[in-house]
This record gives structure tokens, C-alpha cells and sequence, in this order.
């Protein structure tokens, strides 16, 4: 079966290729066709395994194009056999090859009889594969078959590796580029050349590994045949050499198309429609306005919105209101809070790996939240904030260190970490626990700005992408002279810092951490402590050195390079010469347009904010294998977000006003299957800080909503509550809140548990909040004048019950005696017990116990068996509909349908006590689904 | 076997009951087909008690020591004989040492990673920390592989988890209790009893209530994972609170006064029973700690004052106590802190103390198909090193799986779809399930 040709659409882009091996391109279907049937003439273009068919052939295969590769299709380096770690039976190859050297070596082992040049078919290379039983791996290739004859060619001709340095892969062309299946079950081959600097091309089809990022939707042999499982899109992914691969492979839900992107006006719906008309996919309706408000206010700045801006917002007849508001929300101080939350959670701000960074204890993490927040708050450029970050330097341009040490006691004291805010740098990013050898650098700074997993190539060829060990270990280089300590200074400060420790410890000789006390007790009392500096240590040549080296030259000798070491940024052929700060390098290149990673990594993570999912995703994954579901939309939002100076609000507002965010997660029967085109809402677990807060603010009363919403530094989403291991708040520990320990974005969680179901149900937290005296409940119980719920969960319940029978023995008591007495005496003491009676009911009252009347008391046999609680007699006469309304709007932001507010209102009639009913049911509401999911 | 007589006591008839352990141990590519053919016998332990002790305990002041080292090495603690002859141990141990039939000592344990933290995260999983992944607790591999039913949960820890599920996944976290029992007194978890003045009929209405109001997604339910664990654990939540059987595996004040003694009166000691009463009731695994160990000063007193007597009772406790209920042998224990201490004792203070030393250190092991009564291992003249080859933190815990009848090249995949080996060093120490 062919593939069905495609129409003209934007040729697959790749957005994060590097030329590590120069520009992967891939051809499109026809190229690729015209190139297999008009070869160069020098080169063979036939596949290996027709050109090793007959064993008679003298070609010799080369060890990096053909060997290598075959020993990986055939499983040797693989992770299970010789590649991995300790090897396998004494012999070690580099997994997924790509260290040539090494593997060489691995094989020529003299003493190993790996190779035994004299005789080709002694050696175990040929012997062990060949034979079952001999092979712990299993027999891997028949005598006589071309790979055999490979293998056995190569011997004989010495077993060389022919060059010292890797032949260099221009690129590798996958055909046909892209795959639309229509029917289940229709095949493809995929055929592969191999493009070398030299200007060879090679068909290496059958020495490449395939594999399908999606079973699902296509399946792959090991020969390259792809076969249409399931309706969907994915991609197979082609590995030769360093080369990766994407093949993308379509197969439409359904057969009409029913979307003229045309009529898209907002850039992304246009883009969004362009993918879902390839794959037949009709996006739902838009969200109705108060999923709107919910949603938008939820996602832009993580506070729930007020049932007054719900009414206020539903009510509104202006078109435009959703635009307004939209805008209104990133203009308030609660999306600079919840923004700042997020880029610590990216940035690593970690009070645990913080720890010792400042003569303060417990105040790195505020000043970090607090400089990003100001700058997030007046909309500072994204590539400046991150130069902040990449460049900081501990002094302010100008300030001595006197001046720094000062102003630096100064921003640590509680309250002023404006101070903090207003500094040029943010060296604390520098100065983490977890970051500070230059492997952990290099791998920390690629996952927070350039959203990509190097650590794969700390210890071998990355299997997804084009890094080697090399391109590894070259980028860490760039990261050794950095050095924080809190008792590092420059130079020229040296004696500053020694006067001011001698003038707090007394001239006595303290060091480590009890220098550490000594200076956490003057901090505190304010005086002015010593603070460390990041420090730079690159060294160039000295004058004379230089002089030496341009006579050396002058005078014809050879010249050895300088003495200085030298690294390389990712996928960059230059060596950079670590005599200045490298960071400026660094910074320089996350600016450069051509930076295939820096504003893809910040776009995709808003838009994974929005969405739940990102277009690269996961989010901090970046890789050849692992491309964006709608490549031209991330190009287009990047791309426009640096031709827009990286403005973070334009972004966030290009997001919300499109018809793509604001789809209905009502499914419809052509995108219920999909899960990453954007045809619908799909639902998600709000972040553990959100729902914090979320439920604070609906059981809360009007008051203390309000004063939280005016205020938000005390909310969770503001950072506001600690996070450092084992002393994490109960709830936001239980809800994923991230710790931001490990080059994650994963360590925040926001999948569901039986925990989260029993702290929301039953957790003796939120029977508090519910019945607080300072909740909801109890403030609507005092304004419609009905008792309030009863306290559950704390020893007043059973305490006041307590108190209620006793005088409720006390009273019966006396209405004994009161019985035995002679009717004269009875007429005596009446009007006392009457007294005592009503002054009883009244304490009975205020303990929400109800009593019976005296007739009552004298008539019956057992007239007051037990205290039971009050059932004010108004309650059946009372409107509960307003309340109702009320309870949805604050938790669900809606209304409720007319059969929802029965059963609601219902329910309370029918509770013993309205005030515990009305508790029950913003429980109850608190513990939908609709509450702690996007919808 | 080479040992040395002078060493650490050990006469020359005891031999056959104090193994070292033998060259090569057992490589993990040849488990499969061992166990097929018969050669290790398989885990016979389906739930287990994971007991940590953080900050390091000295090995040589507890199952480890050296009485005829120098004194600066030796320190101030003499050994007494335990009810297996050749076994000798700490004179402040002397409950354990009246049931060292029923645990295995595993010495001459031996790492290189000296920082608590890191340490940690390597006994509790059986590899070696790294940045880019973090490995599951013990426990949450069970409650993956075997989980319990719903009503009562997989994983407990008492009062933390000192290791998460890592990439597993937060739905295979432990139960945390966030407190520890008293002796004497009830005892319950955050938010699985219902709290004082609202009853099982109010919380049945608020239940009936929840249901007709939780309705706005059920038709996209059975399409969404999310909204479907949602539900699921909602009413995995209901059952718990409402059921009395795990509020009842919780309260330890069910245990008579006589049994609940064995243990002694520390909430350690309480803790273990309330392990005990848990795996009886169906959790897979319940993990303990009992801290205090970092003894860079004032080494012997705080172990003699403090650590070992709480130690000695809930340990005997908890071996003789799963014993009596015959749960001994379907429970696998572990016991281990993160590391040894220091052989040389420091002279910070005037009694003196010990430092980190990962280099060497012991373990603990009991129930299940461990033969207890025995030594596994050695550890040189000064316990500064194993006497032969090391044993590692991944042997044990491999041996620990295999307890389990888990097999320790059990493969997951992460989430970024990485393939992982459960324990990728290990080798399963067989002298362990002789």
C-alpha cells in the first residue's frame, strides 16, 4: 500500500534541530523518491544488506557507518546486553553506541578473543552470534546472512576504525517524511539515506532503529514497516548515528473536513484547525460564561473568582466582557503572585537546597519568590528577567562590599524583601545545594531554560536526541568557574569581610558552623553581617605570557594551545575559552533567534498552564524523538513572543482570547478519542496551591475572603506557605505541591489520591473550616437568625454536650422534688423553678440545645430523656434559595439547575438543624468533582 | 570462610552457624533461571515491616562489636551472649538477645554515600541515588505489585514515609500517619475516623447527598481517567472512613494489656504493635522509625540511655508478637539506618561520640523465608571495613524483594517512559533463605 500523497500543506517543521550534525531536514516524499532513482554515481546508494548478500563481495564495511549500527540493530549495545553498565559476560559497549573509541578498544581486547584477526571465524564477534547456545543472548544472525558476511568482511580486512574522528552525519532523510493512513491495517516502508559531509549518500534502511511513540496509532518492525493501528496522530522515530528522526503518521478520525481555517481570525485557532482538519476532528462549542470566569481566573491568577464577580460577570451584556475580564486578571497582583509561584517551581526555588546560601536562615526563598514577582508584576521581558538570573552577580554595579553586606542585612529582615527585588541579579539560582558541581549546572540550567533532559548524555549517547557524552561534558565545562559560598569574596574585599566576622565573634577563631550561629544571632539582632559573593574564576593569559607565546610565533614554532580551559554550549561547533564569565556566552545564546529551545520552553509551559498538556510535552522534554503535536503553532507563539519583545502578558493574553481555550469539555463524537489537538477542554486536577486556597475561600466568610483576595501574600498560591521537607503543610503536601528538588516538572503533582478524597471528606481541618465561627456557614446562620452548625472536630462538642445535661439533670432534679412537694409548697416554689427553668433554656440556647416547657416537664412520665439540639421553629417558613444560589456561585462559580437547588434546599429543610444542613451542603459541594477539576 | 577467632568472639564450633558470605553471591541475569531450577527458594513473605533508624546507628556499640579492639575504637560497651551460641551482641540489647533465633544479622554491610539524606534514599530503595530519577520506597513497589483491598490501604507509614513512590507514581504513596501511638491509649490516623459530634448517619446523608449533586460529569466519566480515580477514590475515602475495620487495625488500645506490654511503653515500641495489628489486617507494607542516632557526641550514653532500650522492646516485641499470632512467617522485616559509625571514637566532648561511616555498617532481617540465628557477613578486625566482599545496600534489598516473592529485575517504566530495573546491582544474598 502507498501512502496517500499529501496535499500542500506546511511542510513538518522540527523545532528543536541542531546542528550538531548540520540542519536535519527531512525531504518531502517526492525528493526523497527522485533521490533513490538518480544516485551519485560514486557512491553506493544500494542497502547494505543486497550489497552483503553474496559473501564473495570485497567490500570492506566501515566500522562507524556499518558496524557500529548493525551491532545496534542486533541488540548488543542495547541496555540488557553489552551495553549496559557492567557489561555482559566481561565485554562492554557504549549504550546506543556514538563512542566509537571505546568500542573499538572493547572489541580489539587482545587477551579477550573477541577478534582473532588471524582467523576471522574464530573470533567470538562472529562465533557467539551464530550460536544459541554458545551466546547467552541467543542466536542473532544465521551463517552466510549479510550480516555475517558484514561482520566477517570487516575482520578480515584488519577490523579498523578507520578514522580517529567520527565521519560527520549531515543529515538523515526519512521517506516518505510524513505517513496519512486512511484505512486500519494499510502499510508504509520507511526507507533511510544517509547524507555524510564527504557528499555520499547511503540507503542504511535496515541499519536503522524504528521505533512508534504511539502503538496505538502505528506500529514498526525492526525493517521499517509501519502499520496503521488506530485513528490519531504520532510519530515513528528513525535513529541512525546521532541522527533522530520524527516521521509524523495521521490517520483521520473521519472523513469530512468541516473547518475552513480561514475563518479563524486568532492566529491559533487558525493553526489548531489547520491539524484538526488532517486529522477529521471537529472542535466543541465554546465554554459557556461561567465556565469562562471559572476557568480564566483559575488559570491566569489561581484564585477562585468571588460569587459577587460571578453574578457581576453573568450578568454583563457587553460582547467583549470576556476580554475585559481577561485583561482585569492580568492586571491583578494575584497573577504576579501565582506567575512567581510557577517560575520558582521552574527556577528551583527550594528552601531545603537553600539552606546556608545566606548568613539567614529560612529568607533565600522569599527574596527569590519576591524578585521575580516584582518583575513579573511590571511585566518585565522574559529574556531579561532570565538575565537577571544567568548573569547575576551578588553586588549591585558600583556597590562596595561594605555596601552590599549592609544592604543585603537589610533586604533579609521580615518585611523588606522589596529590597531584595529592586537588585540588578539574582545569584541565588547560583548559589542551590543542588547546583553546584558543573554536571548538575549543566543539567539544571538545560531543564530550566531550555526545557530539555540532557542528564541521558551524562553516561552515554542520548537515546533521543543528538547529544553525546561529549556534547555533554563540553557544556558542564561552562559551568566550573562558578563559585557561591557564603564565605567566598572577591579579592578585594577580603579584608572587609575578615574585619566585619572579627568585630562580631570577638577576634576569637570560629569557623563553620558555629561562625554560622555566631552570624545567624547578628543578623538578627540587625547588625550588619558579612555575606558571600558569587564568584567568577576564569584566568587568561598573563601579559608576559602572551608576549611569549606572539615572539614563539613570530620566530615560526609550534604553539600549543593556551592553558586554558575551554567548553562548548550545546550543539555549537566553537570552543569558548573560559578567560571571561561564560554566563555572558550563555545569555547571549538563549537571545540568538536561531536558539531552537529558550522561548519554546517558556511557551510551552504557559500554554501547558492553560491546557494541561503542552505541545511539547511532558513540558521539560524537549527532543528529537519527541516533537510538538502542532509544530507550527509552537514556531508561530515563539516566534511572535521574541518579535514581541518576550512579553509575558501578550503571550498569557493571546492564550485566553482564543477560541481554543475557551472550548467546552463536552466532547463531541469526532474529538472524544483525542487528548493533544485541542479540540475540547479536557479536565484536570487543579495544583495543590489553588485547591488550598480554592476551599479556604469558599468555606471562608465574605470577610475573610475578601481580605485574602485584597491581600494575596498570605495565600498558598503567593508562596505563602513553607514547603521544605517534612514541614510542608498537611493539605499541599497531600495535593502534589512541588518541592522543587529534582530538574522537574514533574515534581509538582497534580494527579489524584486517596489521601486528597479523605483530607477534603472527612479531614478534621476542613470540619473546621466548615463550622469555624469565622466561615461561611456560621455567617449566613446569624444573618437569616438560625443556630449555627454544630462544631465538629474539636472537644467543645462533646464539652457542650456535656454541660446541656448536666442542667438538664439539674432541672429534672428539681422538678422531682418539686412533684413530691404539698400543693402549698408547690405554690411557693413555682415561680422559682420557673426562673431557673427559663434561665436553664436560655444557657441551653446558647449551647444549641432546646428545652421543654414546664407543663411538659410535670406531665410526662420521662419527660427529658436527653439533651437534643434545638429545631427553631421558623425553619420551614425560611427562603433558602438565596443561600443556595450562593454556595454554588462560591464554589462552582455557576448557578444551580432548578433540580439542584431542590434537592439542596430540601436537604436542608429536612436537617435536624439548618445551620448543619447548609454545612452539609458546602461540604458536599466542596467535594465534587467540579470543584477540584478545570472544567 | 576465613574467620578470625580473636576478632569478635566467634569460637571455632559456631561456625557452622555464622556464615560469611560466599564469593560472588548470586548476579541477578541468573536469577530466573535459578529460582526455576530450584536453587533459591522462593519469597514465602506476602507483607512486611520496614523499620528505619535515621541518623546512622553505630555498629559497633549494637550487633557489631569488637571487644578486643583498642579501646579508642571499642568503646565503653561489653557484649553478652544471645540465645544462639556464637551470636553475640550489645549488653544493652538484652531482649533481642533472648530471641536472636528469629533474626539474621547481616554485617560488614558496606556504601560510600556518607550524607544522611543520600544514604537514606539508598538503603530505603536498593540503588544508588541520581538527579534524574528517583526510585520507589520498598512500599510502594508492593502496593503496585500486590496491592491490598480497598477499605484498608496498601502502604502505611508511621508517622512519615522517609521515601516517596518516586516514578511510580503519587497514587503509591504511603498512608501517612502523621503521629505515633501512646501506650494505654486509642489511637487513629488524620481523617480516617470520623471527629467528635458528627455520627455515621450524618455522614451516610452528606454521602447520599454528595452523590445526587456530583453529577454534572458522569457522562464523560467512563471516558476520563481522571474523573474515574476521582470517583474511585472517593469512594475508596467513604468506605475507609465509614468501615470499621481500618479504624480498628488502627487502635492499638484492642490489644490486651498483657500483649501490648511485650513491646514496652515508648511510642516505638506502640508503633511496632500498631505494624503488627496493621499487616494482620491486610497492609502490604508498614514502615517505622525510630531516630536519635546521629551520635557525633555523647555516643555511649544517649545509646545506653535512650536508643537501645527503646530499640531492644519494640523489636523483641514486634519478633515475638508476630510470632505468637503466626504472622512471623509471612512477614518480612527489615531493619537499617542509613549508615555505620565511625570505628575511631572522636573526643568532641569528653565522653566522645561517632561520626558517619558508610563504609561499614549492619542490617537486620527477619520473617518470611529468612532463616534467622545467624550471621551473614563480617566486618574486619576494627569493624572499619568488610572482612571480604562487601554487601550492599542493593543486595539486601534485593534479597528483601525476593523475600516478597518479587523478582528484583522486575522492569518498570518511568514516566518519561525510561525503562527501569527495580534494583539494578543487586544480588540476592542466599545464605539468607537457607
Amino acid at each position: 500500500m502507498c501512502p496517500i500523497p499529501l496535499r500542500p500543506i506546511a511542510p513538518v517543521q522540527l523545532f528543536c534541530v541542531i546542528a550538531c550534525c548540520g540542519l536535519l531536514t527531512s525531504l518531502t516524499h517526492a525528493e526523497a523518491q527522485s533521490k533513490k532513482k538518480k544516485p551519485r554515481q560514486s557512491t553506493p546508494t544500494a542497502v547494505l544488506s543486497e550489497r552483503f548478500e553474496d559473501g564473495s563481495t570485497k567490500e570492506i564495511p566501515d566500522f562507524q557507518k556499518h558496524v557500529i549500527p548493525l551491532l545496534g540493530k542486533l541488540g548488543c549495545n542495547g541496555r540488557s546486553c553489552h551495553g549496559s553498565f557492567q557489561g555482559r559476560g566481561g565485554f562492554q559497549l557504549s549504550l546506543f553506541g556514538y563512542d566509537f573509541a571505546a568500542d573499538h578498544a572493547a572489541m580489539m581486547d587482545e587477551s579477550s578473543g573477541r577478534i582473532v584477526l588471524e582467523d576471522a571465524d574464530e573470533s567470538l564477534v562472529l562465533a557467539k552470534p551464530l550460536d544459541g547456545d554458545l551466546h547467552e543472548g541467543g542466536q542473532r544472525f544465521k551463517r552466510g546472512s549479510w550480516e555475517h558476511n558484514v561482520l566477517k568482511n570487516w575482520i578480515t580486512a584488519g577490523a579498523t576504525n578507520n578514522s580517529p574522528r567520527p565521519h560527520t552525519l549531515k543529515k538523515l532523510v526519512v521517506s516518505p517524511a510524513e505517513i496519512q493512513f486512511e484505512n486500519k491495517e494499510s502499510q508504509v516502508d520507511l526507507r533511510a539515506y544517509a547524507h555524510w559531509n564527504d557528499g555520499s549518500v547511503e540507503d542504511v534502511s535496515v541499519l536503522c532503529r524504528f521505533s512508534s511513540n504511539d502503538d496505538a496509532i502505528a506500529a514498526i518492525t525492526d525493517s521499517g514497516q509501519v502499520t496503521s493501528t488506530g485513528p490519531g496522530d504520532t510519530h515513528i522515530v528513525v535513529s541512525y548515528d546521532n541522527a533522530v528522526v520524527p516521521v509524523p503518521v495521521i490517520r483521520p478520525y473521519s472523513n469530512h473536513i468541516v473547518l475552513n481555517p480561514k475563518n479563524f481570525a486568532h492566529p491559533i485557532d487558525r493553526l489548531v484547525s489547520e491539524k484538526l482538519n488532517k486529522l477529521g476532528i471537529e472542535p466543541s462549542n465554546l465554554c459557556t460564561d461561567s465556565e469562562y470566569i471559572r476557568r480564566v481566573s483559575l488559570d491566569i491568577t489561581g484564585i477562585l473568582p468571588s460569587s459577587d464577580s460571578v453574578s457581576r460577570f453573568l450578568s454583563d451584556t457587553d460582547p467583549s466582557k470576556r476580554e475585559r475580564f481577561a485583561e482585569q486578571l492580568l492586571q491583578s497582583s494575584s497573577y504576579a503572585a501565582w506567575w512567581a509561584t510557577r517560575f520558582s517551581d521552574w527556577t528551583g526555588n527550594s528552601d531545603e537546597q537553600l539552606n546556608n546560601a545566606l548568613p539567614f536562615r529560612n529568607v533565600a526563598t522569599r527574596l527569590w519568590y519576591e524578585w521575580l514577582r516584582a518583575r513579573l508584576e511590571k511585566n518585565v521581558p522574559y529574556d531579561d528577567i532570565v538575565e537577571g538570573i544567568v548573569t547575576a552577580q551578588s553586588r549591585n554595579p558600583d556597590e562596595s562590599y561594605l555596601d552590599y553586606c549592609r544592604n543585603m542585612t537589610e533586604a533579609c529582615q521580615p518585611g523588606n524583601e522589596s529590597q531584595f527585588a529592586e537588585r540588578k541579579g539574582m545569584p541565588l539560582f547560583w548559589a542551590r545545594r543542588n547546583f553546584q558541581s558543573p554536571e548538575d549546572r549543566a543539567i539544571g540550567f538545560s531543564y530550566t531554560f531550555l526545557g530539555v533532559r540532557i542528564e541521558c548524555a551524562q553516561c552515554h549517547k542520548h537515546p533521543f536526541d543528538q547529544w553525546s557524552k561529549d556534547d555533554f561534558e563540553q557544556f558542564a565545562k561552562l559551568f566550573s568557574p562558578i563559585r557561591t559560598n557564603q564565605n567566598l569574596v572577591a579579592s578585594d574585599a577580603r579584608k572587609e569581610r575578615d574585619q566585619l566576622v572579627s568585630e562580631l565573634t570577638g577576634d576569637k577563631k570560629v569557623r563553620g558552623a558555629d561562625l554560622r550561629r555566631i552570624l545567624y544571632a547578628a543578623a538578627k539582632d540587625g547588625k550588619t553581617v558579612p555575606f558571600g559573593e558569587l564568584m567568577v574564576n576564569v584566568r587568561d593569559l598573563t601579559d608576559r605570557e602572551k608576549r611569549a607565546r606572539a615572539l614563539a610565533k613570530k620566530q615560526g614554532k609550534t604553539v600549543k594551545a593556551p592553558p586554558i580551559p575551554t567548553g562548548r554550549i550545546l550543539g555549537k561547533p566553537e570552543l569558548i575559552s573560559l578567560n571571561n564569565d561564560p554566563r555572558v556566552l550563555l545569555m547571549k545564546w538563549l537571545r540568538e533567534p536561531s536558539n531552537p529551545y529558550f522561548a519554546k520552553a517558556i511557551v510551552n509551559r504557559v500554554w501547558s498552564n492553560y491546557f494541561g498538556i503542552g505541545l511539547v510535552d511532558p513540558t521539560d522534554d524537549m527532543n528529537l524523538a519527541n516533537p510538538a503535536s502542532n509544530g507550527p503553532l509552537l514556531d508561530h507563539l515563539a516566534n511572535s513572543f521574541v518579535e514581541n519583545n518576550y512579553d509575558l502578558k501578550w503571550l498569557h493574553w493571546s492564550i485566553v482570547t482564543s477560541d481554543t481555550y475557551q472550548r467546552s469539555a463536552t466532547p463531541n463524537v469526532s474529538n472524544s478519542l483525542d487528548q493533544t489537538n485541542f479540540a475540547r477542554h479536557i479536565p484536570r486536577r487543579l495544583p495543590a496551591e489553588v485547591i488550598y486556597d480554592a476551599v479556604v475561600l469558599a468555606t471562608g466568610s465574605d470577610q475573610r475572603a475578601d481580605a485574602l483576595r485584597n491581600n494575596v501574600s498570605e495565600m498558598a498560591i503567593a508562596d505563602g506557605k513553607p514547603k521544605r521537607r517534612n514541614q510542608q503543610d498537611f493539605a499541599l503536601e497531600v495535593f502534589g505541591q512541588s518541592l522543587r528538588e529534582t530538574n522537574c516538572d514533574c515534581d509538582r503533582s497534580d494527579s489524584p489520591s486517596l489521601l486528597q478524597s479523605i483530607y477534603l471528606r472527612n479531614d478534621v481541618e476542613m470540619h473546621q473550616r466548615l463550622t469555624d465561627s469565622r466561615g461561611w456557614v456560621s455567617q449566613v446562620c446569624k444573618e437569616l437568625q438560625i443556630p449555627s452548625p454544630r462544631v465538629i472536630g474539636t472537644p467543645q462538642v462533646a464539652a457542650n454536650k456535656q454541660r446541656a445535661e448536666s442542667i438538664r439533670k439539674l432541672i429534672l432534679k428539681q422538678v422531682a422534688r418539686y412533684k413530691q412537694a404539698s400543693e402549698a409548697q408547690q405554690r411557693k416554689f413555682r415561680p422559682q423553678l420557673e426562673r431557673e427553668l427559663k434561665r436553664a433554656s436560655e444557657r441551653l440556647a446558647t449551647l444549641g440545645f432546646q428545652t421543654p416547657n414546664l407543663d411538659q416537664l410535670l406531665k410526662e412520665k420521662n419527660p427529658w430523656p436527653t439533651a437534643t439540639t434545638a429545631i427553631p421553629e421558623s425553619r420551614k417558613a425560611m427562603k433558602y434559595d438565596d443561600l443556595v444560589n450562593e454556595a454554588y456561585l462560591r464554589t462552582l462559580s455557576r448557578f444551580p439547575d432548578p433540580e439542584e437547588a431542590k434537592i439542596s434546599m430540601d436537604y436542608i429543610a429536612e436537617s435536624e438543624n439548618p445551620g448543619d444542613g447548609v454545612a452539609s451542603l458546602l461540604w458536599a459541594l466542596v467535594n465534587t468533582k467540579e470543584f477540584i477539576i478545570s472544567h | 570462610m576465613q574467620l578470625s577467632k580473636t576478632c569478635d568472639g566467634i569460637k571455632r564450633r559456631d561456625l557452622l552457624k555464622v556464615g560469611s558470605l560466599t564469593v560472588g553471591g548470586l548476579t541477578l541475569p541468573n536469577y530466573l533461571q535459578m529460582a526455576q531450577a530450584g536453587q533459591i527458594s522462593s519469597g514465602r513473605a506476602d507483607r512486611a515491616i520496614f523499620i528505619e533508624l535515621p541518623g546512622g546507628p553505630s555498629h559497633l556499640d549494637t550487633f557489631d562489636l569488637k571487644p578486643n579492639a583498642p579501646s579508642e575504637i571499642r568503646g565503653s560497651f561489653n557484649s553478652i551472649k544471645t540465645n544462639v551460641s556464637g551470636i553475640e551482641i550489645s549488653e544493652h540489647l538484652p531482649k533481642l538477645a533472648k530471641v536472636a533465633d528469629k533474626f539474621c544479622i547481616l554485617r560488614g554491610v558496606s556504601h560510600t554515600l556518607a550524607a544522611h539524606r543520600l544514604g537514606q534514599e539508598y538503603v530505603n530503595t536498593g540503588s544508588k541515588p541520581i538527579p534524574a530519577l528517583e526510585y520507589p520506597s520498598f512500599g510502594a513497589v508492593l502496593a503496585k505489585e500486590k496491592p491490598s483491598d480497598s477499605v484498608i490501604p496498601s502502604l502505611v507509614a508511621i508517622p512519615r514515609a522517609a521515601q516517596g513512590p518516586g516514578f511510580l507514581g503519587i497514587r503509591y504513596a504511603a498512608l501517612e500517619t502523621n503521629s505515633t501511638p501512646s501506650f494505654g491509649q486509642s489511637y487513629s490516623v488524620r481523617g480516617i475516623s470520623l471527629p467528635n459530634g458528627i455520627g455515621i448517619d450524618e455522614v451516610n446523608r452528606r454521602q447520599n447527598l454528595l452523590q445526587k449533586l456530583d453529577r454534572r460529569f458522569s457522562e464523560l466519566e467512563k471516558k476520563n481517567q481522571l474523573l474515574d480515580g476521582l470517583d474511585q477514590f472517593g469512594s475508596q475515602a467513604y468506605s475507609m472512613i465509614t468501615s470499621s475495620q481500618a479504624r480498628h487495625a488502627f487502635d492499638i488500645s484492642q490489644e490486651p494489656e498483657s500483649f501490648a506490654k511485650q513491646f514496652g511503653e515508648e511510642s516505638f515500641g506502640q508503633s511496632c504493635m500498631l505494624a503488627l495489628r496493621l499487616v494482620e489486617s491486610g497492609v502490604r507494607l508498614v514502615s517505622l522509625q525510630l531516630g536519635g542516632w546521629d551520635t557525633h557526641q555523647d555516643n555511649f550514653s544517649k545509646l545506653k540511655d535512650n536508643n537501645l532500650p527503646k530499640l531492644d522492646a519494640g523489636l523483641s516485641g514486634l519478633l515475638t508478637g508476630l510470632e505468637q499470632r503466626g504472622l512471623l512467617e509471612t512477614t518480612a522485616v527489615f531493619v537499617t539506618g542509613e549508615f555505620g559509625r565511625t570505628p575511631k571514637i572522636n573526643q568532641r566532648t569528653a565522653e566522645g561520640g561517632r561520626d558517619h561511616y558508610p563504609r561499614c555498617m549492619f542490617m537486620l532481617m527477619a520473617g518470611g523465608g529468612v532463616q534467622g540465628g545467624q550471621v551473614i557477613g563480617e566486618s574486619d578486625d576494627t569493624a572499619a571495613g568488610p572482612r571480604h566482599d562487601a554487601i550492599t545496600p542493593d543486595d539486601v534489598a534485593a534479597s528483601f524483594y525476593h523475600n516478597l516473592g518479587i523478582d528484583p529485575t522486575l522492569e518498570f517504566n518511568s514516566s518519561t517512559g525510561r525503562p527501569i530495573t527495580l534494583v539494578r546491582d543487586g544480588r540476592i544474598i542466599r545464605e539468607l533463605f537457607a
